[in-house]
């Protein structure tokens, strides 16, 4: 039995929510909410009511580079002026905390904010090859719903659709 | 509520209408357009000649001479540090506490950050004796053990500068993601490929919006403590020396507060010039304008409250040195400077707290020169006088900058032009999705709004069937 | 390895000058110039100049203030009252002093000015970047920047001849200042070491102190306990780290030493013995 990709396009995102949670209140047999992905022009929070809590661990690699960034810095930079004896001047210490401070104070921001964004990148599935199931009007003004079904399905997710006013439905085999 | 308060945005625009705007202020541009960017290319092409003759001659062609050591490029560089202070943390502030009238005008500020880093950015190196060398002021590991100093304010310039121009390039990145998306689903030819590859495969779904609204909220947290650290970090390199005048603890904060003044004013200049060329005035609207206005007089009185307060300890202090500084400033050879740069930011300002005048924008486009020619002298203030008039009396002088230093000035701002003007032709410089998030949200509370008013005297039970959560 | 530097060294690496610094320091070099009698007539900055091979700027970036004269006497109208210039005018020759917390070196953003264990600030040529902090930096304002090139045209041919060997010809871009003849110093110690003995006093002499005609500038190491300069630094009361502000509130005139801007706690090597006044 060969797995079908299907995108309905609605005008609207109160349209799209009911459709999401009649697929989440199994309304088609054998589909779940977890088979759904939502397009949107713009962020909708509210869709998690439906689509579940799915989570998110972007936060974690910014703990991460944080952490590095200011323990590394320490350790680089004292490393280094433990190496450089040249360094005692103007009768200040050789290991100048306050000055050390506040260059970890910039390396913990500077790997904190890009280790953020290279979670972002690979995470949020960016750089993904884009099916052929998008449409130009997603980015416009119009919701899409993608679900990923089995061929029995197809007939009952495009009723629940209409039910909900879709302006288009599409569909691709994908195995 | 009596006065019926004017909305920052009309929430019934047609969401294919805000594309269509904004997509065509990237498109075609008009004579005025290419005279304005070749102006700005010959301002720069100024400023390079000057400054070939400067590196085959020597830092002396710029009249430095042995009490000024630094003079406008310094000034100039704290100048474009401070302008790009608006932008991302303005941004990223109104981020934090949701007001949402950022939405139409963050996208030209954090562009504005960007360039204007880029800018300051060259006055470090122009201002070298060995600009060839300027390499050695990074901490890369060399196989004769040599480090920087990490003691020297300018060592930590170069981390601070640094991070804050990744992270808020990163900033405005990946906020104009989904906004390049929207160009590549719209665009032939170049733009296609270019939008293709910068969107970085952006389809709106669930999960990158998700990731989306998390990335946003952490660079946003990060970046206010970060560009805060910035230019309390510049102004080390005054506060950290002994020289009286330079050597003052309020420097870090009133740094800040000057920062974000100057920015403000040039949001509001580049506000009024977006607004009139690109016909904008639907997104750039009065309302928002008022706020930023409203916004940019608070930090005019932070700053003036500064001000007085670094002459106030100056005074009260009686170290002979600052006092005498401080008396010379304003009675001595560069009085009418001090005395315009006092009118420009403390006195100037007071035309943004009238409604009639905000709301003018022939007057506001002027009256926001002005404050910045203000900060300008401000920093030029700051630097100068210390050096013309340090603690060693022999070496009291007077000194004015000459041609070639002010010719790389001027050209400064040709080249924060010239990039401005490049941005806003190749990348949308209001944010669609944002102000579509805004439309819709803003439409959504006024429509519970009236269904509230409505069911006064209806069921309250229609309430529920609606579904949809305002946000 | 550094990280294990770090952990042997850790206290002596965080002591500041306060607690002597992580310098053993081999010398002190000091200078005690005897304001009284200076006269003002400019030899050691000419001594200087051939000395150091210190480009000559012409008038007109004399007048910029573009030059580079590492020794200048200062001149000072201090008694108004009195006739110009018989009596009025007093000399001050006012060089690097050496300071043991120099606010110049910190603010280097490449290292290039440090503190070595002679007590002298180096300024390394090759290292600088021309960033110019360390002249703002600097209260006595004596670092001298090389605004252009002068090799050219400071020593026309033949004059190239009289450059001394011992030190390069600064070009543009780089910041330079008095360095005690430095090129002196190494040359005493080397010669010193090689005989197996310690630097003897008076071994070492500027080429200022050298010139002075009155004897003005005494040269010395403020390490070794009978040298000139520490004999004189003791006769007037003159401590390194020390604030002399209580000896000035003893008026006992003839405590004449003093070092300049010492309230800025910058310890100068260079103490100043104040003129003899008729009227005081």
């Amino acid at each position: 039995m060969s797995k079908r990709r299907m995108l309905a396009l609605f005008s609207d995102f109160d349209e799209a929510h009911a459709a999401i949670s009649d697929i989440r209140r199994n309304e088609v047999p054998g589909v779940t909410v977890d088979d759904v992905t939502m397009k949107s022009p713009i962020e909708h929070p509210d869709v998690e009511e439906v689509l579940g809590e799915r989570p998110v661990h972007i936060q974690k690699f910014t703990l991460f580079g944080a952490i590095f960034g200011v323990t590394f810095g320490f350790v680089f930079l004292s490393a280094a002026q433990a190496a450089f004896m040249v360094q005692p001047q103007g009768g200040k210490a050789v290991i100048p905390l306050p000055s050390n401070f506040i260059l970890m104070y910039e390396m913990l921001i500077f790997f904190a904010v890009w280790s953020t964004f290279f979670a972002f990148l690979f995470l949020s599935g960016l750089f993904k090859k884009r099916s052929a199931l998008y449409s130009e009007k997603i980015s416009l003004d119009q919701i899409a719903i993608i679900v990923e079904i089995d061929e029995s399905a197809v007939d009952p997710m495009k009723t629940l659709f209409q039910k909900h006013k879709t302006l288009e439905i599409r569909e691709e085999v994908i195995q | 509520m009596t006065m019926a308060t004017e909305k920052d945005i009309n929430e019934q625009i047609a969401w294919a209408k805000i594309n269509t705007d904004v997509l065509k202020s990237m498109e075609n541009p008009r004579p005025a357009y290419w005279v304005t960017l070749f102006v700005c290319v010959a301002m720069v092409s100024c400023a390079v000649l000057a400054e070939y003759i400067q590196y085959t001659e020597g830092m002396g062609t710029a009249n430095l001479n042995n009490p000024h050591m630094w003079d406008m490029y310094i000034s100039a560089f704290v100048f474009w540090i401070g302008m790009s202070h608006s932008g991302t943390l303005l941004s990223a502030i109104l981020h934090l506490i949701h007001a949402d009238w950022r939405k139409p005008i963050y996208r030209f500020a954090e562009a504005m950050t960007t360039f204007s880093l880029l800018t300051a950015g060259l006055f470090p190196m122009i201002h070298l004796g060995r600009v060839w060398n300027l390499y050695w002021v990074l901490p890369y590991v060399s196989d004769r053990g040599i480090w920087p100093n990490f003691r020297s304010p300018l060592v930590w310039d170069a981390f601070a500068i640094s991070t804050y121009l990744t992270a808020s390039m990163l900033f405005l990145f990946v906020g104009m993601i989904p906004d390049l998306a929207i160009c590549r689903d719209n665009t032939t030819g170049w733009r296609k490929k270019l939008y293709t590859l910068l969107s970085l495969g952006w389809v709106g779904s669930d999960r990158q919006w998700r990731h989306f609204r998390k990335i946003y909220l952490l660079m946003a947290c990060f970046l206010i403590p970060l560009a805060v650290s910035v230019h309390s970090i510049v102004s080390a390199d005054f506060a950290m020396s002994i020289m009286p005048g330079w050597h003052v603890t309020s420097f870090p904060p009133y740094f800040v507060a000057g920062a974000l003044y100057s920015g403000c004013a040039a949001i509001i200049t580049l506000f009024i010039l977006l607004r009139y060329f690109f016909r904008f005035e639907e997104y750039m609207t009065l309302p928002i304008m008022e706020k930023t206005c409203k916004l940019t007089f608070a930090i005019a009185m932070v700053w003036t409250y500064l001000n007085l307060i670094e002459f106030a300890s100056v005074w009260y202090g009686h170290d002979v040195y600052n006092k005498e500084l401080l008396i010379a400033k304003a009675t001595g050879a560069y009085a009418w400077i001090f005395w315009t740069m006092i009118f420009c930011g403390s006195v100037l300002p007071f035309a943004l707290a009238v409604r009639s005048l905000r709301r003018h924008m022939p007057t506001m486009f002027v009256v926001s020169l002005f404050l910045n020619l203000g900060m300008f002298l401000e920093r030029w203030m700051i630097v100068a006088p210390t050096l013309s008039m340090s603690q060693e009396p022999h070496q009291w002088d007077i000194m004015y900058g000459s041609i070639v230093e002010w010719a790389i000035v001027f050209g400064s701002f040709g080249w924060f032009g010239m990039l401005f003007l490049i941005f806003v032709k190749v990348f949308p410089s209001v944010s669609m999705y944002e102000v579509k998030e805004m439309v819709f949200h803003r439409k959504r509370s006024a429509g519970e709004e009236d269904l509230e008013r409505m069911t006064d005297h209806a069921k309250p039970a229609t309430q529920t069937t609606t579904g949809g959560e305002g946000a | 390895m550094s990280l294990d530097n770090i952990l042997n060294h850790w206290s002596d690496f965080r002591k500041g000058s306060e607690e002597g610094g992580h310098h053993n320091y081999e010398h002190r070099w000091a200078m005690a110039i005897n304001l009284d009698l200076c006269n003002g007539c400019n030899a050691c900055s000419i001594a200087c100049y051939s000395e150091n091979n210190i480009a000559v700027v012409g008038k007109e970036r004399f007048e910029k203030g573009q030059a580079m004269h590492w020794l200048r006497i200062e001149r000072y109208w201090d008694q108004p009252d009195k006739v110009y210039p018989e009596q009025g005018a007093s000399f001050l020759p006012m060089m690097c002093q050496q300071c043991g917390a120099a606010t110049c070196e910190p603010v280097c953003p490449v290292a290039a000015t440090y503190h070595t264990p002679d007590g002298l600030n180096a300024q390394v040529y090759n290292r600088c970047i021309g960033s110019r902090y360390c002249s703002n930096n600097c209260p006595f304002r004596v670092r001298y920047f090389n605004f252009y090139s002068y090799y050219e045209s400071s020593w026309p041919e033949p004059m190239e001849q009289q450059l001394n060997p011992d030190l390069t010809v600064r070009d543009k871009g780089v910041m330079e200042k008095c360095t005690f003849c430095v090129q002196r110093i190494r040359t005493v110690k080397d010669k010193a070491f090689m005989e197996d003995r310690k630097v003897r006093d008076g071994e070492m002499v500027t080429a200022c102190a050298q010139a002075c005609p009155t004897s003005a500038i005494v040269f010395g190491d403020t390490m070794d306990e009978d040298s000139m300069v520490s004999k004189l630094w003791k006769k007037h009361q003159v401590e390194r780290g020390v604030y002399q502000k209580t000896k000035l509130a003893k008026k006992n005139t003839d405590l004449r030493g003093y070092r300049i801007f010492e309230e800025l706690n910058v310890d100068p090597s260079v103490m100043y013995l104040e003129r003899v006044r008729e009227d005081i």
